[in-house]
């Protein structure tokens, strides 16, 4: 008896065929649905930022309000940029209603400058993050010292701690150095805060590398610094990746410690400035959301240009050869 | 044949051998940052614990020995605090990891698009916590939100409500904004345990005449137990720890609803400027988390 | 000059596990030694120790004339090829057989000469600007080869580089090794669990068993004159076949008995139990040791019930059931024999081993291992 006849398909193979069709369409229907659902969840609240942003203080406040702004402006974002020129004082603030009063806070102009604090600290955090982590990292993963098991359970104990049992420490620390208000306390602080979780996901890369890889370098005539440099790191790219992603991101939208450490625009952070244009009372929404939408801009441009760094990053990936 | 003779010294018990000096030297920078900027934080913050220190009273620093933790622990609003922690963490894990599980169910099948998805899922996570904060306080206000709005357009309501300043509301919706932006690391963390399956076990369960519904029950679930273990820790130590949102979105308010232990101690240290209670009352949830994750790991560990 | 020696070296891991137990071990100038027992012998650590992969824990480790136990890898002059090759991923092949010449800084022009010498040898000359991913198992055991030829070492080390390839390649690679070492004219140190490898290829063979030595000798030696039961079941394959039973002084002769079984004892084993009536002893067959029952002399016989019939194409083995035990033997390809049926076997007399059962040990050791 043929298993596979070649004859015309039976009654039964056509239902089969049907049937999985039929499977086919359920399932891509399901997904369908499945993703717009996500995208609406995902996208939805950054949607709405993104809409107020442009809207102008009038239109702001329609009830319901206006999906789409059915006139778009941008002079929300020319005030951010223009801050400088405006002089804001008790005067103008007073003659205009807070909500379509067209003004923008006193701290506007300090969003910039803000901004480049961040940059620039972010950074240096991600650099003393590969500079401090990724030897120690390749000593913890590939070198069987006394005290390496417990050096890794202490680094990542060091973050159970809430940032909040740290702060007075922190302070006393920093303010003993006599550096408040200087872009270097948060340098320091964000370098303890990432760095444990840098080493983390090196350690775990670099364990995913064959040994017989760094015995091959070694015999072949490398020093462990030269192992590290010439064989490790070209092959460990996608966690260096996930690294400095991580460190930068951690660094840009850390506020707590920035809340604590920083009093003026010589050191502030852009979370503050944005922060604390919420608890002014008297400024526009509009205005706020355009912050908000230029405080997500890059970190949000960053995740999605290394996108698939992360995932590759935090996993363990086999390196065949 | 060559040999490098100054180095073939022979080695002796004590001195360290080249792998270990070259360990220590690669460790050391990490261990200088981590001692200063960590280790002796943490120490420092306990030994301020044990003293009376008031900034109101600057003078007068005696030693307290436990009496801090004392005094933190029989304050009837210390506890109010917890139960208003736990509420919000119970409330925080279960909703991420259900839909992170239901996410990364979703971005683990393979279909045009998917690698869209998954670069959109990353977007929560990457915006800062204050801009975070600020959306929500916008879409939740009073007057003018987008909540109120769209609520009203449905007809589910029929005039703008109070939201974040209704006590029953205000833990429920900050859950929300927190739980909205940690669904991407914990849908990622699922991903990877997901990917980690091997296909072998589907194959086996679909032979033994398994369909999608019992092969998730009886193959995927138990497979994913280490990665919902770690969600579920992390998870739980972020909620408990979580501060930004109750800064921005009701400074703890209104009254006391969102009145949770990270907020307390911020306003006991850096209101009511008593650094001794509020470095205890630190310490106190530091040592809370540190078992809680503990527990997590223990009973799951149990259960495979 | 490229000697090795070990000088009681022990090897001990955290939580006292020891690898390696008091090794004393000469390796000499151009030798092919080769470090053979299962997994978890101590081999690779051997091995490793060599190349300074491994610190040395107790004792010294000589390189001719000097201690070298504080010597990091790279600055020993040897070459190591592994099991799973460790190709650099992020090179080509012509960068993976350069990259240790380069690092001791050997002229550019001098590095591209060997490069391409090995190349040639090793027939892989054309794939020189391929990645290791794009080779076969074969291909990237070459490159592992041109690797560590093109060093021009004074010890070559080999930490069982064939045991990924298939059956067919294996035997051609050896082959191969064994000319390598001819041309190279430097020490070897191979190490595996193939017995048939290590036969085939070494100078001198060390079985170790949980870090102790078991026997040092050359192919025939180990073989042939095995001195403990672990290194008789070790080399050959099908393993010898072990009864146990004791010696009787019945008669002129003492004589081996197993129930049943009754084997007369031929001079030069009857010499060596002068001492052992009654004690238990374990008789050593090997199968390729037995004869037509005819052939034998008397006292010889060995009978069974055949359990299982093993046809390997170019031999014949047959399981029987002798008193309890599974005996393997070769028997002549043509026979025909059915399960079930018993059958008669001759015992080839001057092939027989002898061990004490408690130790281990064999009888006919006359002179040092």
């Amino acid at each position: 008896m043929a298993i596979v006849s070649a004859a015309a398909p039976s009654a039964e193979v056509r239902h089969y065929r049907a049937h999985s069709r039929l499977k086919r369409v359920g399932r891509g229907l399901a997904l369908a649905v499945a993703s717009l659902l996500f995208l609406g969840y995902v996208l939805a609240p950054i949607a709405w930022l993104v809409s107020s942003s442009f809207q102008s203080e009038h239109e702001i406040i329609s009830k319901p309000p206006h999906w789409i702004p059915q006139a778009p402006t941008a002079q929300n974002f020319a005030a951010i940029f223009t801050a400088r020129d405006k002089t804001v004082t008790y005067e103008t603030r007073k003659a205009r209603d807070p909500a379509s009063g067209g003004f923008i806070p006193s701290t506007a102009s300090n969003l910039l400058p803000a901004m480049l604090n961040s940059f620039i600290v972010a950074c240096a955090v991600v650099a003393l993050n590969l500079l401090v982590g990724v030897p120690a990292a390749y000593a913890m993963a590939k070198i069987h010292f006394r005290g390496r098991q417990a050096s890794i359970y202490t680094i990542l104990a060091t973050r159970v701690i809430p940032d909040i049992a740290l702060v007075v420490p922190f302070f006393l620390f920093i303010r003993n150095l006599g550096l408040l208000d200087n872009i270097w306390s948060l340098i320091i602080t964000y370098l303890a805060v990432t760095v444990p979780f840098s080493v983390f996901v090196l350690v775990s890369y670099f364990e995913s590398l064959p040994d017989e890889l760094d015995k091959a370098a070694r015999v072949d005539g490398c020093s462990r610094l030269q192992t590290l440099t010439r064989v490790y790191l070209p092959l460990a790219r996608p966690s260096l990746v996930a690294v400095i992603l991580f460190a930068f991101l951690a660094s840009w939208n850390e506020f707590l410690l920035a809340l604590m450490f920083t009093q003026t625009t010589a050191s502030q952070t852009l979370p503050i400035v944005v922060a604390s244009f919420t608890s002014d009372f008297t400024i526009s929404f509009s205005f706020i959301n355009a912050a908000g939408v230029l405080a997500i801009i890059p970190p949000v441009i960053l995740a999605l240009v290394f996108e698939r760094y992360i995932v590759s990053g935090l996993t363990a990936g086999a390196v065949k050869g | 044949m060559t040999t490098d003779v100054a180095a073939a010294k022979p080695r002796l018990r004590g001195p360290l051998s080249y792998d270990e000096r070259v360990a220590f030297l690669f460790v050391a920078p990490l261990a200088a940052v981590l001692m200063a900027v960590a280790v002796f934080p943490i120490l420092y913050s306990f030994y301020i614990s044990l003293f009376s220190v008031k900034l109101t009273r600057p003078g007068r620093t005696p030693f307290v020995g436990l009496g801090n933790y004392v005094t933190v622990l029989s304050d009837p609003q210390f506890w109010h605090a917890v139960e208003r922690t736990a509420f919000f963490a119970v409330l925080c894990v279960v909703a991420v990891s259900v839909l992170a599980l239901l996410i990364a169910m979703l971005l683990n099948e393979e279909f045009p698009g998917r690698r869209v998805l998954s670069a959109v899922l990353l977007v929560p996570w990457a915006i800062p916590y204050v801009a975070n904060a600020l959306m929500w306080k916008w879409i939740y206000d009073s007057n003018y939100g987008a909540l109120n709005g769209l609520l009203y357009q449905l007809d589910f309501i029929n005039s703008y409500m109070v939201w974040l300043g209704d006590s029953d509301k205000t833990l429920a919706l900050i859950a929300n904004a927190f739980v909205w932006k940690e669904v991407p690391l914990a849908t990622i963390l699922l991903l990877v345990g997901l990917k980690t399956i091997p296909a072998d076990l589907h194959a086996a369960a679909k032979v033994d005449g398994a369909n999608a519904i019992s092969r998730f029950f009886h193959v995927t679930l138990p497979s994913l137990k280490s990665s919902f273990g770690l969600v579920v820790v992390y998870e739980t130590m972020m909620a408990i720890r979580h501060f930004d949102l109750f800064f921005i979105l009701t400074e703890g308010g209104p009254g006391d609803a969102s009145h949770v232990v990270a907020w307390r101690i911020y306003v006991e240290t850096f209101r009511n400027l008593s650094f001794g209670t509020g470095a205890a009352m630190a310490y106190i949830l530091a040592l809370a988390t540190l078992a809680l994750a503990y527990a997590i790991i223990r009973a799951l560990a149990r259960k495979i | 000059m490229a000697r090795i020696e070990f000088k009681s070296v022990t090897k001990r891991y955290a939580g006292d596990v020891i690898a390696v137990d008091d090794l004393k071990l000469e390796i000499r100038d151009k030798e092919f030694v080769v470090l053979l027992g299962p997994s978890g012998c101590g081999k690779s650590t051997t091995l490793n120790m060599i190349a300074g992969l491994e610190d040395v824990t107790e004792g010294e480790l000589w390189f001719d004339d000097q201690i070298v136990n504080a010597l990091p890898p790279h600055k020993r002059d040897v070459a190591m090829v592994f099991q799973s090759y460790a190709l650099y991923p992020h090179k080509s092949v012509y960068e993976n057989i350069a990259f240790g010449l380069r690092m001791r800084k050997v002229a550019a022009a001098e590095i591209d000469r060997r490069v391409r010498d090995a190349a040639a040898k090793l027939e892989i000359g054309h794939l020189l600007n391929r990645r290791p991913s794009q080779l076969s198992g074969g291909q990237r055991q070459r490159v592992a080869l041109g690797r560590a030829m093109v060093r021009q070492p004074a010890v070559f080390l080999m930490d069982e580089p064939l045991s990924n390839l298939d059956a067919a390649l294996r035997i051609s690679m050896r082959a191969e090794i064994k000319h390598l070492h001819t041309a190279m004219q430097t020490t070897f140190v191979y190490v595996t669990h193939d017995q048939a490898e290590a036969l085939t290829l070494a100078d001198r063979i060390v079985v170790m068993k949980d870090g102790v030595i078991q026997q040092i000798g050359n192919p025939d030696d180990v073989y042939e004159r095995p001195r403990n039961m672990f290194v008789a079941s070790f080399l050959g394959n099908p393993a010898i076949n072990y009864l146990e039973g004791t010696i009787d002084r019945g008669g002129a002769s003492p004589v081996f008995r197993r129930g049943a079984l009754s084997i007369t004892l031929p001079p030069k084993l009857a010499a060596r139990v002068a001492a052992r009536e009654g004690q238990e002893l374990v008789l050593g067959l090997r199968p390729e040791d037995v004869c037509p029952a005819g052939e034998a002399g008397p006292g010889m016989a060995l009978s069974g019930v055949v359990d299982s019939v093993l046809p390997v194409g170019s031999d014949r083995f047959i399981g029987l059931k002798v008193e309890g035990r599974d005996v393997y033997v070769r028997v002549d390809k043509e026979a025909r024999h059915q399960e079930g049926t018993s059958i008669q076997l001759g015992l080839v007399a001057e092939r027989l081993h002898l061990f004490d059962k408690a130790t281990g040990m064999t009888l006919l050791e006359g002179a040092s291992p």
